[in-house]
């Protein structure tokens, strides 16, 4: 994985209409526009448009972001946090309004899972709201700075680390409890 | 993004690290991108229009309205775009899984407008009056595109993606 891939090249190919450049982007931060949208608990239909309209817009300002082409991430991120916050919002005035409850993420075959991997996920999704989105945000591929953290989720840069302490520590506390009880189930 | 490492590093120790990798993994088995969604991703770059002036969403009313007030559930949403010199107002109605749009130019003026939309591209005209409307847009991402005559002075109008 090009760890050493410079975003500003990308962005530059892209904006002179190179499908590659741009299908680099994607690649390099598609994770994170999806996992900010999940934060704020879109559904998966509801998701796919705020993606969607995220990538749009890059797509129709790349060429007036020239300064920002180091900074994408951050853009990217505020972008699809303010997708997201506008179809939440649209989601509670319309009539027909489709379920805008807070997203229980609907996981295939999370029932039956087994498996270590199945009740990590499943102890992340019963964190408290602002853990949940934290780490949901945080657990991106590859690791989002801090600075696209906050952009994300209107959180200041300064508290992030802490915070990520914070939420892994009940994180872990949760995660023993339960390993407890499936034990005392399986018994 | 040494920062974030060292105030990270004050506060993780080195088994957080091997706690975080096991939990990208989850995330990436359990919540990843859907395929569909990356593919129309990749798709958006041919969406893009060179040269055309941004109009950027002024006003919308599933957003805008005062929290007191009371929402119609049967009204129209209303969105103004605007862009230096035109001003774009756009009521959108939905009929079933479809949008129609009844639109007016600001200053009032002829246009070509093509609506880009899920479903393609349907273009339109708006008169003298600058009035326009188009049907059976389809929902999700939609983006104006309006040309002004044939003066080459006038570059397109080009609205922000706004999903309906």
């Amino acid at each position: 994985m090009g760890a050493s891939i410079d975003v500003r090249d990308l962005a530059r190919a892209a904006a002179a209409g190179d499908q590659h450049g741009w299908d680099g982007l994607v690649e390099r931060f598609g994770e994170l526009v999806w996992s900010t949208i999940r934060a704020y608990g879109l559904s998966p239909g509801d998701g796919a448009d705020a993606a969607q309209t995220t990538w749009l817009l890059l797509a129709e300002q790349l060429g007036h972001l020239e300064a920002q082409h180091e900074r994408l991430g951050v853009w990217l991120a505020a972008t699809a946090r303010r997708e997201s916050l506008r179809l939440l919002g649209a989601a509670r005035i319309a009539t027909a309004a489709p379920n805008s409850a807070p997203a229980t993420e609907p996981v295939a075959g999370a029932a039956a899972a087994q498996g270590r991997e199945a009740l990590l996920w499943r102890v992340v999704r019963e964190l408290p709201e602002h853990c949940r989105r934290l780490l949901r945000v945080l657990l991106t591929v590859p690791p989002p700075s801090h600075e696209e953290v906050s952009a994300a989720l209107d959180l200041p840069i300064a508290g992030i680390a802490a915070a990520q302490a914070a939420c892994l520590q009940d994180f872990r506390h949760r995660m023993s409890n339960f390993s407890i009880r499936a034990e005392l189930e399986d018994s | 993004m040494s920062r974030d490492t060292n105030e990270t590093a004050e506060f993780l120790g080195p088994e957080d690290e091997g706690l975080l990798q096991e939990l990208r993994a989850a995330v990436r088995r359990f919540d990843p991108p859907p395929d569909s969604v990356l593919e129309v991703a990749r798709a958006s770059l041919t969406w893009r229009t060179i040269d055309a002036e941004l109009a950027a969403l002024e006003f919308d009313s599933a957003v805008d309205v005062a929290a007191t007030a009371v929402r119609s559930s049967e009204g129209p949403r209303l969105l103004t775009f605007a862009a230096p010199g035109l001003s774009i107002e756009v009521e959108v109605s939905p009929i079933g899984p479809r949008r129609q749009l009844v639109g007016q130019l600001v200053p009032a003026q002829a246009a070509r407008i093509d609506v880009r939309h899920a479903g393609g591209v349907t273009t339109v005209r708006a008169d003298q009056l600058g009035r326009f409307g188009a049907d059976a847009i389809s929902a999700g991402p939609v983006s104006l595109r309006c040309h002004f005559g044939d003066a080459p002075s006038s570059p397109p109008v080009v609205t922000e993606w706004i999903p309906l």
